[in-house]
């Protein structure tokens, strides 16, 4: 059986989900092994939940966000930036595939980009195989 | 060598003048303990207790820790090595704690000595200083002309393992983990009430002292502590199975050097690196 990646997509209510809207109402075709989760900024993620993810079965995680400057609250991702610089540097130094977390600036009217960038992510995943290393025994087990 | 007769001496000559002119209500220093090298933490408030305090090459503790046990508004004298000032200037710019309260005596040091191996770390191995950056009163000369090593040189040889290595060996190590919070109890940064590994509602990680848990625990304590390790070495040395915590924080503090040109604890007037940003913040330091 060919892999499935699961794609944990957190995007930020202003951009980067109206522009995975702007994608689907423009009809663009793009793998479906992304899920995404909407939250109102992309300084609202908390780096426990890239973790969680992980833990809970994600093979990779791609976060979106507003174009820094583009933010709705004016410096929501500026924060998110830093931070997720940070989340990306402690996978790596743990040992987990850096290609597996991604953070990209995707605005609402970059349908296109949005379905470019799922496409290549997922193939980025694919590639990488099924994430073992942080998952839970019991999920692994499963597998 | 530091001279730690002298220090000690001056020590309790700076703890007995404070206390008995009323300009503090406790002197957060060193005790004995059941020997000489298991000096204690301890907090004199009388000038009777003065005589308890000691100093030795044993005493690495890091006070920082301490201070916020006071209200605010307690004038406090604190005895600080290179990195415990940094802890202090740190938690004052955090908020946590009032430079105007605190009279930090400064002990500049070479280094000390560990209590389980008995060698003596070079204090430019870890915090990277021998004098502290912040101080009212120094107990002993400004230490000088040591040869410069970088407190980053021990990480090489882990950022050159290639990344199966590394997690094997950290899964090897978080695997150890009893779950006994003695870093967290010791680290001076850590004071979230409630720390994330306490609530239930969300439950970030699972509570049994078993790997995902402990992982989940470890990598998010580290995310915690990003720009804000000090890198007194104190998780480390509290550990009571050994995992060296204090590999991942240096990384993390290397990082976060690297990327936003500050190190923490070295300027009252910074802010911490991730309550900070810069508009011309490159995207780079996302790939």
């Amino acid at each position: 059986m060919s892999f499935k990646p699961k794609i944990l997509g957190i995007a930020c209510n202003w951009c980067t989900y109206t522009g995975a809207d702007l994608a689907g109402t423009t009809r663009l075709h793009y793998p479906q092994n992304l899920r995404v989760v909407r939250v109102m900024c992309s300084s609202r993620i908390n780096p426990s939940f890239i973790f969680r993810a992980f833990q809970l079965g994600a093979d990779g995680v791609l976060v979106g966000g507003c174009h820094p400057g583009d933010c709705h609250y004016n410096t929501g991702n500026l924060y998110a930036r830093r931070r997720l610089a940070v989340t990306k540097k402690i996978l790596e130094f743990a040992g987990l595939e850096p290609g597996r977390f991604r953070v990209e600036w995707i605005s609402a009217s970059e349908g296109n980009k949005f379905a470019e960038v799922v496409e290549e992510f997922t193939a980025q995943i694919k590639e990488l195989g099924p994430q073992q290393k942080l998952k839970i025994d019991e999920l692994r087990e499963k597998a | 060598m530091t001279d730690f007769k002298q220090i000690e001496n001056n020590l309790k000559k700076e703890a007995k003048r404070l206390l008995e002119a009323g300009e503090v209500t406790v002197v957060l220093a060193y005790g004995r303990g059941y020997d000489e090298k298991h000096s204690m933490p301890f907090a004199a408030k009388t000038s009777a207790d003065v005589e308890k305090l000691v100093f030795n090459e044993y005493c690495n503790f890091n006070m920082a820790r301490y201070l916020m046990r006071y209200p605010c508004g307690t004038k406090i004298a604190i005895a600080a090595k290179a990195a415990d000032s940094r802890a202090i200037v740190q938690l004052i710019q955090e908020e946590k704690v009032r430079r105007e309260d605190l009279i930090i005596l400064g002990i500049p040091a070479y280094g000390m000595k560990n209590q389980k191996t008995d060698e003596v770390v070079d204090s430019k191995t870890t915090c990277g200083l021998y004098n502290p950056p912040l101080y009212n009163i120094l107990l002993g000369e400004e230490v000088h002309g040591q040869p410069v090593v970088s407190p980053y040189e021990v990480l090489a040889e882990y950022e050159a393992m290639d990344k199966e290595a590394r997690w094997a060996f950290w899964k090897k190590e978080f695997d150890k983990c009893i779950r006994c919070y003695a870093c967290r109890k010791a680290c001076p940064m850590c004071y979230c009430d409630p720390c994330f590994i306490d609530q239930s509602k969300p439950r970030w990680a699972d509570k049994a002292p078993q790997s995902p848990g402990n992982m989940m625990y470890h990598l998010t304590r580290f995310h915690h502590l990003a720009g804000r390790c000090i890198d007194c070495g104190e998780c480390s040395r509290a550990c009571p199975v050994d995992i060296p915590l204090y590999l991942f924080h240096k990384k993390v503090a290397k990082e976060c050097e690297e990327m936003f040109g500050q190190a923490a604890g070295m300027k009252l007037e910074d802010k911490p690196v991730l309550v900070d940003f810069r508009v011309e913040d490159s995207d780079k330091i996302l790939e």
